[in-house]
């Protein structure tokens, strides 16, 4: 297996939501013109953005290049550290058990043991892969261990070279292995979803109905949506990251795209959301992606993972959901 | 493509059949201008070809490439690959046949969506498609595809799941189930088989290019680069792979497979296709982004023999096929060179590309070249003489006549020279006419006037003194001549040069009438004798050659009028005569007259007849001008000589500046260095030859000697050379050295004799002295062994310089027999092994590589030219 640290320099942020209009011109370069944000004085541009958006706020990942389009404003809050974005690549060809796809499949080999060095991570899962957002300055101690699973390159220019790991531990030698109870509240909201992608050329023509979702959606709550329905979470997430496209939206917004347009999977499957966190979870707390994943991976069950700025989101099978919920409610409270 | 740019497909099997995809797939037929002439709606491509549409498929949306089935049957099968990874098989232009039709339409659907990169049919398993996907979390990137399988609902995919349109399931044409999956979480933007293996197929994933063996699938073989767009093996050369990353292009060795072997000069705009050349080795086509040029790389492996390392020539050509941007290009698949290219609004151009032409031109003057496959040879259309009359030609075979190299005989080489040229014969008889005078002088040791011969009449003339002024009788007759006759040493060392008379102190011009009339020169023999002042010998020589075999009768009647010759002044004989000379054709006769109807002392009807030869006409006048005339008339005649390139000239200016000066145009008149070398060569003082452009005629001479592969004849012009001027014997350029004191070899022979000598004292015999043949004559450690012979080498002939002191002299002579060149130290430049030159030859013979075990040195490749054979073997 191959762990690839991507070259971008990842910036954390979040909108609020009654501060959107004053975002949308930069947010619209980075989603669809993004050799737009090229500078004269760099010949790079943007090339890893995703918009998240929660009920809560909008959650903002893009690269150095694409962090000077956002205006300085009260209502952008910026996590403090520059994120790494790790990447795992089935180097052999065969392991061919597709089944647990997703999170749950680095769950033992990444996830567990960045948590058992207690080195807090920031999930995003995408149609195409999986990141693992750590914080640059813990990045010696996540090669270090992870050096023993992995061949660790690094990507440099686009191309990737072997990474030396520097020998750094921080001083737990022998991590402590004990069961991780669940520890945060968990909602399942009740609207499906599904992880979806499009033909990137195709995007211009779509580029109404996007920015429509992704910067009016309180509209359209108003009228479409089951408001009523207190259960029913907005969540949308639209990512470009080297210039490949990801979607995640409810049901209800996939039937607004033409038909074709978007990429379904031969089985169509549906996904539903285990939200985790009562308050803020904030950036420095680890082990929580790990409570999660490694349940879904003790019971083999594929899922998503995209962590926002507040809260963290797990998106499993529909026909699983009740399993998942409780598989983890049992695993809440430890030793129970 | 996806409706903006199109692409061009050749058939693989039908040699005028090509498919242009864009947002839809059209059929083409290409067809020289003659067969389709009458044909409406045939779109020209070239001056010779038009294309005709046969059909068009708009039944594929959403086309993301192409791949043509790469078999026979059927036809025109098309897989295409859309954007949401689909491959839907498809044809065009096709009466559907049975065969065909179960294909058509069969789709192959991922398990996730998204868009499908590129598509390559196995070459050998035809039945295999492979496709290459964009990236998923949890799916594979590269899927092989069965097309002859049949939709199977697999257990493990509930069928409910599966929302697929009804029309599709019922049909039995969605296949789900891949032969093979590969490169999971992973993207793949090219693909191709490798032909080494029907089961190895090369890809280029994200950031790598993999090599999947499908007889193993949990093995891949992978390297990290960018370069992994556009992967194709090069047809001629199974283990070279191009592919390509923006605007630079890699090429790899499968063979060598962790880096690129070479990475071409980067474009400026990214690339967007590059091809091997089906129809020439090592041709690459690339093409940029919005460009009318397509760049073609020729990557020619010169056969170098030091070692594998070096990097092929690449010859960078640009071509532009058309004045548009191009979008797409397709070479054809067997005629050579050609290529039909597209551009974005689909217009298209059949191009050639021109064959660079190489020209070679043989030191005998043939020509050849070549372009593509054909080897061209020139003939000369024009008869052979033109070319025989070609400096270059004459001077070959004059060098295979040893021209030039008769030192005793000088005048021999103007016959050696074919005895054709008047010039030569001229200036051959001058350097034999000094020669015989210098060596004359050097029999009695006499005053320093050896350069004055060399320096030529020119000079000679003006150091005269002392000249006598004498009115001269007719020869047998008591009659005043009214002619003065000048004499002096300096006037009879000319006519000596001038060959009229011999060697000695009397002027007796008899020998020479004698030579003359051998060489059936009647008239010429008649003028000197009448230069002479002795009519009756003319008139008698005019007779002799009349009555001779063949003679000319009409002689008879010029000595008839010479007979009738009278000084008086008004007689009606010289006024005939004076009129009458100038019909004569032959200007010996024509003079003869000018002289006797001539005022005393203004000869000029005899001094300015150019086609006279120069020696006589000298001759003449330093006989009959005066001391004030003469060096005038001569100095005139000289610079004519110079300006004309005249190589009688050489009898006035001798070998001196003014000599080379006139050899220089007539070297530029002629070209013939050859002639010039040889003849300055001559010239004893040694300043001549130290003239710069001397020397270059002798360096061309050599060169040419050895552009011919005349060796031997170079080697003796050398050895010629040194002999006349000892300055250019070259230095010794190598000395074997002893491997232990590091003292030349040759060297210390000379402190051989020394030691010798020392153990004969103590009533050793002589063989120490020859053991010592092999072993170093400074510390007596052995010399190095033969490779082959394992003998210790050396050989007595390096005792001979400075060796040939008088108790050594018997040995020497023993030695000379034993000093064979197959005994001498040869050895190789490059790997430093070596041994007897004669076991080496035999060894090369039938060898490339060196004789010492695990040396893998090819030293006799090393040596061009020594598999060349001279020429001119002796």
């Amino acid at each position: 297996m191959e762990l690839h640290i991507l070259e971008h320099s990842l910036k954390v942020a979040s909108i609020a939501k009654e501060g959107i209009q004053f975002f949308t011109h930069g947010l619209i370069k980075l989603a669809f013109l993004p050799s737009k944000t090229r500078t004269l004085s760099c010949s790079c541009w943007c090339k890893f953005f995703t918009l998240t958006e929660t009920p809560e706020d909008y959650t903002i990942i893009v690269d150095e290049e694409g962090f000077k389009e956002l205006p300085v404003s009260e209502f952008l809050s910026v996590a403090e550290a520059t994120w790494l974005a790790l990447n795992v690549v089935s180097g052999g060809g065969s392991s061919s058990s597709s089944q647990p796809i997703g999170v749950t499949k680095i769950a033992k080999s990444v996830i567990a043991p960045l948590a058992d060095h207690n080195i807090s991570v920031f999930m995003l899962s995408t149609y195409q892969t999986d990141f693992i957002l750590v914080r640059e300055r813990d990045l010696p101690l996540v090669m270090h261990t992870l050096s023993s699973e992995f061949t660790l390159l690094r990507v440099v220019n686009g191309e990737a070279v072997a990474a030396n790991s520097l020998g750094v531990t921080n001083g737990f030698v022998k991590p402590k292995l004990v069961q991780r109870p669940v520890i945060h509240p968990l909602s399942s909201p009740s609207n499906m979803f599904c992880v979806t992608s499009l033909d990137p050329d195709t995007l211009p023509s779509v580029t109404t109905i996007l920015m429509d979702v992704m910067f009016y959606s309180s509209g359209v709550k108003e009228s479409a949506a089951p408001s009523d329905d207190l259960e029913y979470i907005r969540f949308f997430s639209f990512s470009l990251i080297e210039g490949y496209v990801s979607l995640v939206m409810d049901e209800e917004t996939q039937k607004r795209f033409p038909l074709n347009m978007l990429f379904t999977s031969a089985s169509g499957e549906l996904w539903k959301m285990v939200r985790i966190g009562g308050q803020p979870l904030g950036f420095d707390e680890c082990g929580i992606v790990a409570q999660i994943s490694e349940s879904l991976a003790a019971a083999d069950i594929p899922a998503y993972y995209i962590s926002t700025f507040k809260f963290d989101h797990a998106l499993v099978p529909e026909e699983n959901i009740q399993s998942v919920i409780g598989a983890l409610r049992t695993n809440k409270g430890g030793g129970q | 493509m996806s409706g903006s740019k199109p692409d061009i497909l050749w058939s693989p099997h039908h040699v005028d059949r090509y498919v242009i995809c864009d947002s839809e797939l059209s059929l083409y037929r290409i067809e020289s201008v003659g067969n389709s002439e009458a044909k409406a709606g045939a779109l020209r491509l070239s001056e010779e070809t038009t294309a005709t549409l046969l059909a068009i498929n708009s039944d594929t949306p959403y086309m993301k490439c192409v791949a043509w089935y790469p078999k026979h049957e059927p036809e025109c099968l098309l897989a295409v690959g859309q954007a949401n990874g689909r491959i839907v098989l498809t044809s065009l232009g096709q009466s559907h046949n049975s065969k065909c039709k179960d294909l058509m339409g069969k789709e192959f659907v991922p398990k996730h969506a998204r868009q499908c990169n590129t598509l390559a049919w196995n070459p050998v398993d035809s039945n295999w498609l492979a496709a290459g996907l964009d990236k998923h979390r949890a799916d594979f990137s590269v899927l092989i595809w069965d097309i002859s399988s049949k939709f199977t609902p697999d257990a493990s995919v509930t069928t409910d799941k599966i929302r697929l349109s009804a029309g599709d399931t019922d049909a039995g044409l969605v296949v789900t189930k891949p032969l093979y999956e590969l490169g999971q979480n992973d993207a793949c933007l090219s693909l191709c088989w490798l032909p080494r293996d029907q089961k190895l197929l090369l890809a280029g994933m994200h950031r790598n290019l993999a090599i999947f063996d499908l007889r193993n699938t949990s093995q891949k073989m992978f390297v990290n680069t960018k370069a992994i767009q556009g992967v194709t093996v090069d047809p001629h050369f199974h283990d070279r792979v191009a592919s390509f990353f923006e605007g630079q292009v890699a090429i790899w060795d499968l063979r060598k497979f962790e880096k690129p072997v070479l990475t071409l000069t980067e474009q400026p705009k990214p690339l967007t296709k590059v091809a091997w050349c089906p129809t020439r080795t090592g041709l690459l086509a690339t093409l940029t982004r919005d460009s009318n040029i397509i760049r073609l790389y020729d990557m020619q492996h010169t056969p170098t023999p030091i070692g594998d390392e070096t990097e092929p020539t690449i010859i960078e050509r640009n071509v532009q096929p058309c004045e548009n941007h191009i979008a797409s290009f397709a070479w054809h698949p067997s005629s050579q060179n050609r290529m039909v290219v597209v551009t974005p609004n689909r217009s298209m151009t059949d191009f050639t590309v021109f064959e660079r032409i190489s020209l070679a031109w043989s030191s005998t003057g043939s020509l050849m070249w070549a372009c593509g496959r054909h080897l061209y040879e020139c003939t000369e259309e024009r008869n052979a003489s033109s070319v025989e009359k070609d400096i270059s030609t004459k001077m070959r075979q004059r060098a295979q006549s040893r021209y030039g190299h008769d030192t005793e005989q000088v005048w021999r080489n103007y016959l050696l020279a074919g005895g054709d040229d008047p010039q030569l014969k001229s200036l051959w008889y001058t350097l034999y006419f000094m020669k015989r005078y210098t060596e004359d002088l050097e029999q009695k040791p006499l005053v320093n006037k050896l350069p004055l011969v060399y320096s030529g009449i020119k000079n000679i003339v003006k150091s005269s003194s002392g000249t006598v002024e004498s009115w001269c009788c007719w020869n047998g007759s008591d009659r005043q001549a009214d002619v003065i006759r000048y004499h002096s040493d300096e006037r009879c060392l000319a006519l000596q040069l001038c060959g009229w008379i011999k060697r000695g102190p009397e002027i007796d011009v008899e020998p020479f009438l004698q030579s003359l009339e051998a060489e059936r020169e009647w008239e010429r023999a008649a003028a000197v004798a009448l230069f002479n002042l002795d009519i009756r010998r003319s008139i008698q020589i005019l007779n002799k050659g009349a009555s001779a075999e063949k003679g000319d009768l009409n002689l008879n009647v010029v000595a008839m009028a010479l007979s009738g010759y009278t000084d008086e002044k008004n007689s009606l004989w010289r006024e005939m005569c004076s009129s009458l000379r100038l019909q004569l054709n032959n200007p010996h006769l024509c003079v003869m007259f000018a002289f006797l109807t001539s005022e005393p002392g203004s000869y000029d009807g005899v001094l300015y007849e150019s086609s006279m030869a120069v020696r006589d006409r000298v001759a003449f006048a330093c006989m009959f001008l005066s001391d004030s005339q003469l060096p005038r008339y001569i100095e005139k005649l000289a610079s004519e000589m110079k300006e004309a390139g005249n190589l009688e000239g050489i009898l006035l200016t001798g070998l001196t500046k003014d000599g080379v000066d006139l050899m220089e145009s007539y070297v530029d008149r002629t070209g013939d260095v050859q002639t010039a070398s040889f003849c300055m060569l001559k010239g004893s003082p040694g300043e001549v030859v130290k003239d710069s452009r001397v020397q270059c005629w002798i360096e061309n001479y050599r060169n040419l000697l050895d552009a011919w592969r005349f060796w031997h004849k170079r080697a003796e012009f050398d050895i010629h050379r040194s002999k006349l001027d000892p300055s250019s014997k070259p230095l010794a350029q190598v000395f074997v050295s002893c491997n232990f004191c590091g003292k030349s070899i040759s060297y210390s022979c000379s402190a051989m004799p020394h030691q010798g000598r020392g153990f004969s004292q103590y009533g050793v015999s002589g063989s120490p002295t020859k053991s010592k043949v092999t072993s170093c004559p400074g510390c007596r450690k052995p010399l190095p062994r033969c490779a082959l012979c394992l003998m210790n080498m050396g050989t007595p002939v390096s005792s001979c310089p400075g060796a040939g002191k008088s108790d050594e002299k018997v040995d020497l002579s023993k030695d000379k027999k034993l000093a064979q060149l197959n005994n001498w130290f040869t050895w190789c430049h490059n790997c430093r092994h070596g041994g007897h030159t004669g076991h080496m030859l035999s060894w090369f013979r039938d060898h490339t590589e060196c004789p010492v075990s695990a040396c893998t040195c090819k030293c006799m490749q090393l040596d061009t030219t020594g598999n060349l054979v001279p020429l001119d073997t002796v």
